[in-house]
């Protein structure tokens, strides 16, 4: 890690932790919210789901499209670990089709002021924000409020929250759960990915470089 | 700056209190309305200096410090950090070598990830009842249970009391099994000295923020007992892709937090032996049972209600535990439901979508019909007792504790007013007949 992405950690999570917010698990539920709403801001997909690690959140993507075991998806250039996991995942995938089934996309501290520029104005994206160093996180955005109510299902902790107190009870039987992990990032991590968006990199940056100039 | 520290101290509880009117018929509560919060876990200085000094260091290596810090602790052979104890479990079932279409027995009543990590192995759970004292696993029913298919039998340590490890044991030595310890309860629990998680082939634990020993947020942590098995693990996690990371954040609380977890043990065996010597006067109220030799780690402490011992056996159970709910919330103890229906009546489990595609229950020959009605001590569990959660496992003051005693016993004096409060109720269902609920 070098010097600079190692300022920009300390700073966010110094942010971060002087702001109060630590743990549990009802009261920085609103960090989870806030870094779902500043990806709506930057992607306007109006509909994110959070996870804590890419795998998950490349999960949720393909249960949101009803991709499950015994079924294909299409996704070009895929890395060793997506393969992997999508053939544990008993998922096959189709090469031939020229349109991926959805985008994937890798945000770090040189992209994270524009990354939505290089995007393929896709309906649903995967974004992933471990290279960030605040530990796994990524999350799934999306066009489709369907995709999303299913992606979330995909959750232990997801649309049936604490506020519900968890109530599984579906009217919808296509949106029932069916395999379930323990996908929830922690608030901490979720609030430190918040923090790092909503400045884009520029402001701390800037501010690094106006003491030490 | 957002504070979690409560502001205003408690006043000294008086005895006197419980001869006073219910605060749900306009007396006084036993707990004031604005100082009902506890605060878990104590965030301090030492928490804060470990955070900056992690941030120094190499994420993997603050990761592996508190794993080996924690098995070290545990005294466990091998570890592995993870994001979750779903996921700690899910590697601790696929390292003991349980396979795609094998069967693992499990409890009904535990936390749903208990089952779904059983499905993440691509394995098929298979449900016992519990021991209608315990609250965990009823091993008289394991054998019964136990096909060509079955690989692992996983009990849970509900609430922190441990499971009949022994017993287990010797079964899985005569069937030639595995065992896996669910410990996502019972951080520091023992038998005879031996702590939870180290005494199985392996185990998986939660390490999330609402558990005795929390990390950062959401954190879980597989142990294993042979090499072989840890290694499994850690290929598994290599071919399948799948990342179950811990977050180096997390790791650094769970350095900082590790060194205050024996005092947090201590506050809440001594609170909850207050408590229950406190229950132990009353009729109504019965205290978690601990066998000789176990030591109970109290993450959740459930109470028995004993509505015969003050003449209210002609009303529905269910309705005068609801009837105790409602009393005791109004004097400012959070005693409630934890769960309300076995997990196989659980969605996930009626329709068995699975991974997608019904599998792997397509796996299976057996055509395994979850039904709640095959675990008659949970249910009967779920209609006479109570729950305390976080409340007591916080590192409460002693005149809170003393609190939560007085209010049990105020309303051991008023069979009265509840028999009153249950005909209020009117119609309404037993828990396991309402919308499932994970907490």
């Amino acid at each position: 890690m070098d010097k600079s992405t190692r300022f920009q950690i300390s700073f966010v999570l110094s942010r971060v932790l002087n702001s109060g917010i630590i743990m549990s698990i009802e009261k920085n539920e609103k960090e989870i919210k806030g870094l779902e709403s500043a990806i709506t801001k930057i992607t306007k997909l109006p509909y994110v789901s959070t996870f804590n690690s890419y795998t998950g959140a490349l999960h949720g993507a393909l249960q949101g499209n009803d991709i499950g075991h015994g079924d294909s998806v299409t996704l070009s250039n895929t890395t060793d670990q997506e393969e992997k996991f999508i053939d544990w995942l008993g998922i096959s995938n189709q090469y031939v089709i020229e349109q991926d089934s959805f985008e994937r996309f890798s945000v770090n501290w040189q992209n994270i002021g524009s990354f939505e520029e290089e995007l393929q104005q896709p309906s649903t994206l995967v974004l992933d924000f471990t290279e960030l160093g605040f530990g796994p996180c990524a999350l799934m955005a999306t066009q489709d409020n369907r995709i999303w109510e299913k992606a979330e299902r995909l959750k232990i902790f997801g649309a049936f929250d604490l506020r519900t107190m968890w109530t599984q009870e579906e009217s919808h039987p296509d949106l029932q759960p069916g395999i379930q992990f323990n996908y929830r990032i922690s608030p901490l991590v979720a609030a430190c990915a918040k923090l790092s968006l909503l400045k884009r990199g520029e402001m701390v940056e800037n501010r690094f470089f106006a003491k030490t100039t | 700056m957002r504070t979690d520290f409560l502001q205003k101290p408690l006043d000294f509880p008086s005895e006197e209190m419980v001869f006073e009117s219910l605060a749900y018929f306009g007396g006084e509560p036993v707990l004031p309305y604005d100082n009902r919060k506890t605060n878990f876990p104590y965030i301090t200085k030492e928490d804060m200096m470990q955070m900056l000094i992690s941030i120094q260091h190499d994420p993997n290596k603050v990761i592996n410090e508190f794993a080996e810090k924690y098995r070290k602790y545990v005294g466990a052979n091998y570890a592995i950090p993870t994001a979750s104890g779903t996921s700690s479990l899910h590697l601790a079932l696929v390292g003991a070598g349980v396979e795609p279409g094998d069967e693992v027995i499990i409890p009904n009543f535990t936390f749903i990830a208990t089952a779904q990590a059983v499905l993440a192995a691509k394995a098929i759970p298979v449900f016992t009842d519990i021991d209608p004292n315990s609250y965990c696993m009823d091993v008289s029913q394991v054998e019964a249970l136990i096909t060509d298919r079955t690989k692992v039998i996983m009990p849970v340590h509900v609430h922190g009391l441990p499971a009949d490890l022994a017993a287990l044991q010797q079964i899985c030595d005569k069937y030639e099994l595995k065992l896996v310890e669910d410990a996502s309860h019972a951080h520091s629990a023992s038998i005879h000295d031996e702590i939870c998680g180290s005494i199985g082939d392996a185990a998986g634990q939660s390490l999330m923020a609402d558990k005795n020993f929390p990390v950062g947020g959401e954190g879980g942590i597989s142990f294993f007992k042979k090499e072989e098995d840890y290694q499994r693990a850690l290929a598994f996690l290599d071919e399948s892709g799948i990342d179950y990371s811990m977050s180096w954040i997390a790791a650094a609380f769970g350095i900082s937090q590790l060194e205050r977890l024996p005092y947090y043990d201590a506050v809440r065996a001594r609170n909850a032996k207050f408590l229950s010597d406190a229950l132990a006067d009353t009729e109504l109220f019965s205290p978690p049972y601990v066998p000789e030799g176990c030591k109970h780690s109290y993450n959740m402490y459930r109470i028995k209600l004993n509505p015969a011992m003050k003449g209210l056996d002609d009303l529905e159970d269910y309705k005068v535990k609801e009837a105790i709910q409602q009393l005791i919330m109004e004097e400012g103890v959070f005693a409630r439901e934890w769960q309300n229906r076995p997990i196989p009546g659980h969605l996930p489990f009626q329709n068995k979508k699975g991974f997608g595609n019904q599998y792997p229950f397509c796996l299976n020959d057996t055509d395994r019909n979850y039904q709640i009605e095959d675990y008659p001590n949970t249910l009967a569990m779920f209609r006479n007792t109570l729950t305390i959660c976080r409340e007591l496992r916080s590192p409460i003051e002693y005149e809170r504790i003393q609190s939560y005693a007085l209010a049990f016993q105020k309303i051991d004096k008023n069979p009265d007013k509840v028999r009153k409060v249950v005909e209020e109720l009117g119609a309404i269902q037993p828990p396991y007949e309402r919308d499932a609920r994970l907490g």
